[in-house]
């Protein structure tokens, strides 16, 4: 398993739109992938289940990956993330 | 905010006419529009449509949520909609969606969208919940389901909450608990709070903390926060209720480090680097472990006015009481001055004190003003012939008016916007708090006043009939200790020393002596009944007694009129009937034991009647001593 913890820096937080690309990310890959914040984890390729821990702006999430491809996941989310300008 | 809040029946739909997005997005901004919660309809239509732009809202398992935030929305609301054999939402899974909830949020709110976004979600991650939605019958029923099913998750989520914070906190073992507080109460006090709670975070300690803000106390500390916490940080510029503190480390510090050096006091307050906090007055302990509500508080009301007053009367008392080294109404410049520092000053300003501290414990600091005026207003609004005005009783019944009034006024004006709420303390209590308290003194305070003048009638018709008189005149020295009855008894001592009658006048000074000379007397007997406080008091009421300043037993009749009165009365009006058994008289006006060398009388040598007045006075001290020590309650010892 891969986790990395990274700061989100977007000002409105992980709103629906910045969920839908991370699950769309998520999605293209065959490992678990999961979001952990506030210790609550969810599955990061579920919308609903992203957008029901309410992610504001400054807070730290932890993103783990556990499959046969967790690495390339991982990295691909941790692009994406930056890509939109949501954390850092 | 909760979701039905902002979805109401009427922005429901059961059953979509609409088959495709863009009508079905066109029913449901229809549906918002009807229920006046748009500005402009087409605005906010062209906001969802670039949402969906981006990327579509269809989020898949059967749910989509258009949603857009814009100045077009008059109120935020949430539009629900079905469609039973789903619709083409372009939905993210390629599967038809059947719920759909356009959420319509009003510019400016961030946080409250990304809520409201994650409360929704919450909700509809259960599957069986979206099932029930569904099959719902009715618009009532629909709004019930989202009601309990969000009351349920809440409850869940507090309870998990709960035993995360418990956890965490066994875990990690440092608490540390926080007051903060500024002189207008609006801004500092919040900004130290945020400072404190988020530098806690950051340095992994646990922390609470507790606002003293112009609209009151916010986030109270438990005792039980208090008992577990490792250090206390109080960051205030004013007075905050500290004696629940004691026995713990306590940093005293003014707000402005609250918001600058936050780590710092949090450190000192991990590490208990501050002394340990002693409390400033074992009585208020005493009234708290009495547990009686109602008593706890008077009783807390008048200690906080007693303690306040302590300075004027003990500081202005020792002053007068110098001055008559030089005798009494002496030429003398210096003790002039000492007597105008010290009477004419100290003890002007004696009763407002009590008055304006008493209000303020009750009211918070809105009350200190309305208490002081309406004190000022019980000794200065005279009728003829009392410039004592209604005294210290007086006093007590202005501060507690003042506090309650305030309290009212508070309440009375609990419910305007918040626009408007920093006006409160800086323009409304004080305008309203004045105006009402010092209307009612002012018609209430004759009446007081009148006790004087009748008392006076009456002990002027009583002529000189005897031991009786001194028993009443003496005791009526000790009834308020500076107040009507007992300015009445002593003028009636003058006017008769005027007249060339010695008796009234050696029975009152007596008699005065007594209350002071017999509740320091009672602090060196019962150690035990007495704060450590008070018996420093009843060092200087030893002075003040055989000075003649009645006023000095002032302190322990406010903090406990029940008991010390009646034992004061009853030690006093013995005094002044041995005066009068003796036939003693007394040449002197005012002045105590330096004037004692004036005592005479007709049936006894000078000598002897000198030692019987100090007997007289001495007897009566030793029975207001007794009594006082019976009626009292030990304190406990902690």
């Amino acid at each position: 398993m891969v986790e990395q913890t990274m700061k989100i820096t977007s000002e409105d937080g992980v709103h629906a739109r910045p969920a839908t690309v991370l699950v769309q990310t998520a999605g293209a890959y065959k490992a678990e992938v999961s979001l952990e914040y506030n210790e609550k984890s969810v599955n990061l390729k579920s919308i609903m289940g992203i957008m029901s821990l309410g992610i504001p702006s400054g807070a730290d999430v932890k993103l783990k990956a556990e499959g046969s491809d967790e690495e390339e996941a991982l990295q691909a989310i941790v692009d994406t993330v930056k890509k939109e300008n949501l954390g850092e | 905010m909760k979701i039905t809040d902002l979805l109401k029946q009427d922005t429901m739909i059961l059953e979509l006419e609409a088959e495709k997005k863009p009508e079905i997005i066109d029913e449901l901004a229809d549906k918002l529009d009807e229920a006046g919660r748009l500005h402009d309809k087409e605005e906010f239509k062209k906001a969802i449509l670039a949402r969906e732009e981006q990327g579509t809202t269809g989020i898949g398992e059967g749910v989509a949520i258009p949603h857009a935030k814009t100045a077009a929305v008059k109120e935020p609301a949430i539009a629900f909609a079905r469609k039973k054999d789903g619709a083409d939402y372009e939905s993210l899974d390629g599967q038809p969606t059947y719920l759909f909830f356009m959420i319509a949020a009003s510019e400016g709110a961030d946080q409250a969208h990304l809520e409201t976004l994650s409360s929704l979600s919450t909700l509809l991650m259960d599957e069986s919940f979206r099932e029930k939605l569904l099959q719902a019958n009715s618009r009532e029923e629909i709004a019930k389901l989202i009601d309990e099913k969000e009351s349920d998750n809440k409850e869940d989520q507090e309870e998990e909450e709960a035993q995360q914070a418990s956890q965490q906190e066994s875990n990690e073992g440092d608490f540390v608990v926080a007051v903060t507080a500024c002189a207008t109460g609006i801004a500092h006090t919040y900004m130290a709070a945020d400072k404190l709670k988020e530098t806690a975070k950051e340095m992994g300690v646990n922390i609470k903390v507790e606002t003293n803000g112009s609209s009151g106390v916010k986030n109270k500390l438990t005792q039980d926060d208090i008992d577990r916490a490792k250090g206390v940080i109080v960051a205030s510029d004013i007075s905050v209720e500290t004696n629940r503190f004691k026995g713990k480390h306590v940093i005293q510090t003014p707000v402005a480090k609250g918001i600058h050096e936050p780590k710092k006091l949090i450190e000192q307050a991990v590490n208990q680097d501050a002394p340990v906090f002693e409390g400033e007055d074992d009585s208020e302990g005493e009234g708290s472990s009495m547990g009686g509500g109602e008593k706890t508080g008077f009783y807390k009301h008048l200690m906080n006015g007693v303690s306040n007053m302590l300075p004027f009367v003990v500081g202005g008392g020792i002053l007068i009481a110098l001055s008559f080294l030089w005798g009494i109404e002496s030429e003398n410049q210096l003790a002039q001055w000492l007597s105008t520092i010290g009477g004419g000053k100290a003890f002007f300003l004696m009763v407002p004190v009590l008055a304006g501290f008493i209000a303020q414990s009750i009211a918070g600091r809105p009350g200190l003003a309305p208490g002081m005026v309406g004190g000022l207003i019980a000794t200065t609004t005279a009728t003829e012939n009392a410039s004592g005005g209604s005294g210290f009783l007086g006093g007590l019944i202005a501060g507690f008016l003042a506090g309650y009034v305030v309290l009212l006024i508070q309440q009375a004006l609990k419910n305007l916007p918040d626009s408007i709420d920093g006006l409160k303390p800086v323009l409304f209590y004080p305008v309203f708090g004045l105006l009402i308290t010092g209307l009612i003194m002012i018609t209430i305070n004759p009446v007081l006043v009148s006790v004087y003048t009748f008392i006076q009638d009456w002990l002027e018709g009583l002529g000189s009939a005897g031991i009786i008189v001194g028993l009443i005149i003496g005791g009526m020295m000790a009834v308020d200790m500076g107040g009507p009855v007992n300015k009445a008894a002593y003028t009636f001592g003058l006017a008769t020393l005027d007249a060339g009658n010695y008796a009234p006048i050696a029975a009152a000074m007596a008699g005065g002596m007594v209350p002071p000379l017999g509740m320091a007397l009672a602090t060196s007997i019962f150690k035990n009944k007495f704060t450590n406080q008070e018996k420093e008091t009843g060092k200087t009421a030893y002075a003040m007694g055989a000075s003649f300043i009645t006023e000095g037993a002032i302190p322990f009749a406010a903090a406990d009129p029940g008991r010390v009165i009646p034992a004061s009365v009853i030690g006093s009006a013995i005094t002044g009937g041995l005066v009068y058994l003796f036939g003693l008289e007394l040449l002197a006006p005012h002045g105590g034991i330096f004037v004692i060398g004036t005592v005479q009388s007709e049936m006894i040598a000078k000598p002897l009647a000198i030692l019987f007045y100090a007997l007289a006075v001495i007897v009566g001290a030793i029975i207001t001593a007794i009594i006082a020590g019976f009626l009292k309650k030990p304190i406990e010892n902690r």
